[in-house]
């Protein structure tokens, strides 16, 4: 069985990941800290509040440095989820704070203003998946996720390279990028009923 | 822009759940657990469930309904009934509301919203307008609080437009009139919110018949259209409803089904 740790930064709630990563059966475990992830065999950093509070939030609390250690050097998997998708690169327009930067590239901000779709972007978007990915195996399209987020991956570089799923708002964007151990989502998988199960299902569950 | 919502909303009275007419209390319809089950098998986008009593006796019991049901909804739950407070937010929060909504306690100090959103982020706070006619108005319609006890003399479009800039992410409006009655939304005013705001905006109050959803996101130009009376009384609701929304054109979320295997109860461990 294995050894879920969720990375707890001290901002918001993560009941709602929790509610969701409870479903396979796995033992399930909140880190606190970087030292708690030790032991992990897959870690789900899920993001909530904005990019420089969740970066700092991070550090105080040795997650970036064990991160780096376990899942760029051990190769254990890494699910991301939302802002922790967006930790994965160089940056973002958000604030002035370095990213994790295992991935190139800055988050830009969605233009807001006459025309322009409405920001956040918030609701339900059909994505486009790429063929062959994994975490995406099983699921059918048109698949439909939840999305809220103000800033967004451009479909380019790093984000570009590695995307598995790009989706829709205004322009497409990166919606899910995959590369050997590390998958990370901008929507919200354990707010999109089925669809977002079953891919944490395969996150989760598949060896 | 993203797919039409199709939201369905849950009235907690005494720790039941309750239908509404204009405001007063009618029928209990029975239980809430039930009810999410129900939406969440049957595709509804997003589940919106307020605490509509006339004392705060039930709050506890309310907050453990908002805890159980957030253990079996996985959509988007927007939580609200007597947020006064940041600590009353964090509390439905922490119970697992996605989203907090805020009505009178925000007209009454509009502070209020700037707090929720400056430690949740704008997308977790739905402010609450509860409208009625009132020609006086440069909109045409007034904001009532209180459940609908209290006018206050504002203009609606004008609230609306402050409690944005105040860090508003959403705007969910309700026209009193129309609220049970089943002759449809208030287009004119769904419309005149969601043409003027930045944000999405929910419509909420008179839907009797599928139409009336339509009506809502095509005349009304809604982001999202609620619901709650008319689901707890026809089978496979918000399925049909979903259907006779793709049906016209709009263009919403499919139903699909996976098979998960989910167990019954959560395991944790530390480790």
């Amino acid at each position: 069985m294995a050894r879920v740790a969720v990375v707890d930064y001290g901002l918001g709630n993560l009941r709602s990941a929790m509610n969701a990563l409870s479903c396979f059966g796995q033992e399930l475990a909140i880190a606190e800290t970087g030292d708690a992830l030790a032991d992990a065999d897959i870690i789900v950093l899920p993001g909530v509040g904005s990019f420089d509070a969740g970066m700092r939030g991070l550090r105080s609390r040795g997650h970036d440095v064990a991160l780096t250690r376990q899942v760029l050097g051990d190769g254990v998997r890494y699910v991301g989820i939302c802002l922790g998708m967006q930790f994965l690169f160089a940056g973002s327009e958000e604030g002035r704070e370095p990213g994790l930067g295992w991935f190139g590239g800055t988050m830009r901000r969605f233009p807001s203003g006459p025309g322009a779709p409405k920001v956040p972007h918030m609701g339900w978007d059909e994505v486009e998946m790429r063929a062959g990915s994994r975490m995406f195996a099983g699921i059918e399209p048109p698949a439909d996720f939840y999305f809220v987020h103000s800033y967004y991956a451009p479909c380019e570089g790093d984000a570009g390279r590695y995307a598995a799923a790009t989706a829709r708002h205004g322009f497409d964007f990166v919606a899910a990028v995959e590369r050997d151990n590390i998958f990370a989502v901008q929507f919200h998988p354990e707010k999109s009923q089925l669809a977002g199960l079953k891919l944490l299902e395969t996150l989760l569950v598949s060896p | 822009m993203s797919k039409r919502r199709l939201i369905a909303t849950l009235l907690i009275n005494n720790g039941v759940v309750v239908q509404t007419r204009r405001f007063k209390r009618t029928n209990v319809v029975g239980n809430a657990f039930t009810a999410v089950d129900f939406f969440n098998t049957w595709t509804v986008d997003e589940i919106v469930i307020l605490e509509i009593s006339n004392t705060r006796d039930h709050l506890d019991r309310f907050e453990g309904i908002v805890e159980e049901l957030s253990r079996r909804c996985f959509v988007p739950l927007s939580v609200g009934g007597k947020v006064d407070s940041l600590a009353a937010a964090t509390r439905y929060t922490r119970r697992g509301a996605d989203k907090v909504v805020v009505n009178t306690h925000a007209v009454e100090r509009p502070g209020l919203i700037g707090e929720i959103a400056g430690d949740f982020g704008s997308q977790c706070v739905v402010l609450s307008i509860d409208a009625a006619p009132d020609p006086a108005r440069p909109s045409g319609y007034q904001v009532m609080i209180d459940n609908a006890r209290r006018a206050t003399g504002r203009d609606v479009l004008d609230w609306a437009r402050e409690g944005v800039a105040r860090g508003a992410g959403e705007v969910l409006v309700n026209a009193v009139e129309h609220d049970g009655d089943k002759r449809g939304y208030d287009l004119a005013l769904v419309r005149s919110l969601a043409d003027a705001l930045e944000v999405p905006v929910i419509a909420m109050g008179g839907v009797g018949e599928w139409r009336h959803l339509v009506e809502g996101a095509v005349e009304g130009h809604a982001d999202a259209v609620a619901a709650g009376n008319i689901f707890h009384y026809t089978e496979h609701s918000t399925k049909k409803a979903k259907e006779f929304m793709a049906a016209a054109g709009l263009n919403v979320r499919a139903s699909q089904f996976y098979r998960i295997a989910m167990p019954r109860r959560p395991k944790y461990a530390a480790f």
